[in-house]
């Protein structure tokens, strides 16, 4: 076969290639590092926070640093501190570690398959189901924002039939929890798709996701409503046996009345929070980003708000709170803990570290074994005001 | 797709703002595909909390390197100027679907707008590898901003056209496809969005054009491949890699949809390389 000469239609094209300076020299120290490159060791957690908290200064150390493998003795010591966890005391939703992914972030928990060893989650809250498909909201989607990003996904989803049918067979499987996050634009919707999931083996229980528009109260978010919460939250507990979750909005004035106004209505447990509503500019300044107009912000930035928001509802309910938005790194989950939290979720920091919440778990472990705790239960509420009795839910305080 | 650590080798401006790096990652050197892209790591000062998809620029299984090509648009990017020869990077991949070429296909036309000659060239590289004749259509703002022939191999026929007209062809480089459109028996496409969108125009009318029989249609068959499948894409005059902002960049987020005919299609997972035919094209002005 002949094959073609290179040919430019006019001009030499070389001039227009930019030259750097000191090129050879580039050149041998080139190759002075292709002879020294060595196999790759994987990387510790310890390194890839140095990496973090040095804002990548430390980045020649990923790869040269051993994992440090604990002796028998100390892997014998970790196994015996007890992580687990049940979040709903009443029904059994026992999880092997407080660390789960949380929805939206993880898919169906077969994407990351390859990546991630599922197994080792505490647990897994799937992709919002609704009754019927979704095609979700015009692109684009999501983009970064200062410590965080937005994303209008617009539920999109095949629809609880479909999601039942496809993994279903698969979470049967699995010795790792999943839990199915729900949502619906009218309390039938919910209820309906959770008559579906009920008994279902391979579904350990339900995440209410209630930051969706009621089409019965002319769009007003159930998770804005005490009353629309509570009515959804009782008509679902009507309607399976099944541990349920409810996860508040930080979108609303005071969340106190509606977290209480949920255990009331028969809730196992709250997550706190869902993303916070937010707006990004489009580059030439001519539109939103976001084909949506309006996202929801996610990772390290909601972090405060979240912990506000669980230290407020832990003082209201007695029900297991789970915390979510922003978790990062083990201080951040110590953090939420402290705040009244049994366990947290991970959502955006999956997308930069898939292997965080595994790592995480063992962190934990790793972290009571050193403060010589049987279990991380010491932990937990240790932030919250001591006085007894709790505040006032009129939201009578400062409030910025 | 995994997680690797690939270690940069080197790294130099080819453009004004355009970077070339090379790392050492012989996992993604020999597993990855024209098309496929690596989802990086950026170091997290302050927090960048996304990766960023890079396509897979080119794979060399001999010396187990791959690079990136990119422009510098933000802080991410600029971070990684700033890597220095031997630093590791954590990338995630190979990652989506790559060009299908029909292996009865003997002549390949890759059609780039700026940056996107960072999604065929790989393909340039596989192309002449299994002894295909390629033209590389490349659009360009002006001069300056022309990739440099020399890094392209030197069997393939390199077309430039630029906006200003100051090399090669003045105008839009989609104005150079009626020329090649006989010649090729498929395309490969990379760039902005409005190019991709006019290019599946002309693309669409082809067939009539030209009056030829459809590629890769068996005798007496009616049967058509289901649209997004290898066959059908194996079938297609035109694939496009599109680009999308994107989260997990494996099929778990939904954060990087594009609107297909038959619905939302993700980028990282359905993609990034699709058939022409697989997309709603919004209207071309
Ligand atoms: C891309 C994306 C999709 C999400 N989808 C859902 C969803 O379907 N249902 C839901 O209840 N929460 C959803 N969330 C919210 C997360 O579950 C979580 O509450 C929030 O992101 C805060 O946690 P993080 O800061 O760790 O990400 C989504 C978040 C992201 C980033
Ligand atoms: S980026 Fe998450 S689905 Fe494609």
């Amino acid at each position: 076969m002949k094959a073609k000469k290179k040919v430019v239609t006019s001009g030499d094209v070389r001039i227009t290639a930019y030259k750097p300076t000191a090129r050879t020299k580039r050149r041998e120290t080139v190759r002075a590092i292709k002879s020294a490159i060595v196999p790759i060791t994987p990387v510790s957690p310890a390194a890839q926070r140095a990496r973090i908290e040095t804002g990548g200064a430390a980045v020649a150390d990923l790869g040269t640093t051993p994992v440090g493998r604990p002796t028998l003795a100390e892997r014998a010591a970790l196994d015996r501190i007890d992580v687990s966890v049940d979040l709903a005391p009443a029904r059994g939703l026992r999880l092997p570690n407080p660390i789960m992914v949380a929805s939206g972030t993880f898919g169906y928990g077969v994407e990351y398959g390859e990546v991630v060893d599922v197994q080792k989650l505490g647990g897994i809250c799937c992709k919002g189901t609704t009754l019927r498909p979704r095609i979700g909201n015009p692109p684009p989607r999501v983009t970064e924002t200062p410590g965080g990003m937005l994303n209008s996904i617009g539920l999109q989803n095949p629809g609880v039939a479909a999601v039942i049918e496809k993994y279903g067979p698969i979470w049967q499987g699995w010795d790792v929890p999943v839990i199915v996050n729900v949502a619906g634009e009218s309390i039938d919707d919910y209820v309906e798709v959770v008559r579906r999931l009920d008994g279902l083996p391979g579904v350990a229980g339900i995440e209410l996701n209630i930051s969706c528009p009621n089409v019965g109260k002319g769009g007003l978010q159930f998770a804005i409503d005490r009353d629309a919460a509570r009515s959804v939250t009782a008509a679902v507990r009507r309607a399976t046996e099944l541990p349920l979750l409810v996860k508040l909005s930080p979108n609303v004035a005071d969340v106190r009345p509606i977290a209480k106004a949920i255990e009331d209505a028969g809730a196992d447990a709250i997550c706190a929070i869902n993303t916070l509503s937010g707006l990004a500019v489009s580059p030439d300044r001519t539109r939103a980003f976001l084909g949506n107009t309006f996202g929801g912000l996610s990772g390290p930035a909601i972090k405060p708000v979240a912990l506000r928001v669980v230290y407020e509802v832990a003082q209201v309910v007695s029900i297991p709170i789970i915390g979510i938005g922003g978790v990062t790194s083990l201080d951040d989950v110590l953090d939420f803990m402290a705040c009244g939290a049994v366990a947290v979720q991970i959502g955006t920091a999956i997308f930069a570290d898939p292997e965080l919440p595994v790592h995480l778990a063992d962190e934990l472990r790793s972290e009571c074994l050193r403060r010589g705790l049987e279990s991380y239960r010491p932990l937990v509420g240790t932030a919250l005001p001591k006085r007894a009795g709790a505040p006032s839910v009129k939201g009578v305080e400062y409030r910025p | 797709m995994r997680l690797v650590a690939a270690q940069l080798v080197e790294s130099r401006q080819i453009l004004p703002g355009q970077w070339l790096q090379s790392f050492h990652a012989p996992e993604l050197a020999t597993g990855s595909r024209a098309g496929q892209f690596v989802h990086v790591r950026t170091g997290d000062y302050s927090g960048l909390v996304l990766r960023r998809p890079f396509s897979i620029n080119t794979a060399d299984p001999a010396t187990g390197t791959v690079t990136l090509h990119f422009r510098t648009v933000g802080r991410g990017t600029e971070w990684l100027t700033r890597l220095r020869e031997g630093e590791t990077l954590d990338m995630l991949g190979p990652l989506g679907r790559p060009f299908e070429v029909d292996p009865r296909s003997r002549n390949l036309l890759l059609i780039a707008g700026g940056l996107g000659m960072a999604g065929v060239r790989m393909l340039a590289d596989e192309a002449v590898r299994d002894g295909r004749q390629v033209t590389i259509l490349f659009g360009a703002l002006d001069a300056s901003h022309v990739y440099p022939s020399s890094l392209l191999p030197d069997e393939v026929e390199y077309v430039v056209a630029t906006d200003d007209g100051s090399l090669g062809h003045r105008g839009y480089v989609t104005e150079l496809l009626p020329e090649y459109e006989a010649w090729a028996d498929q395309a490969f496409a990379c760039g902005p969005q409005p190019m991709l969108a006019r290019l599946a125009r002309l693309a669409a009318g082809r067939r009539e054009r030209l009056g030829v029989a459809k590629l890769g249609r068996k005798r007496g068959g009616g049967k058509t491949d289901p649209a997004g499948s290898v066959a059908a894409r194996r079938k297609a005059f035109l694939q496009v890699s599109m680009e999308q902002t994107m989260g997990c960049a494996v099929g778990a987020c939904l954060g990087c949809a594009v609107m297909g005919v038959d619905g939302p299609l993700r980028v990282c997972r359905e993609g990034p390389v699709f058939a022409a035919d697989e997309i709603a094209w919004e209207p071309v002005s």
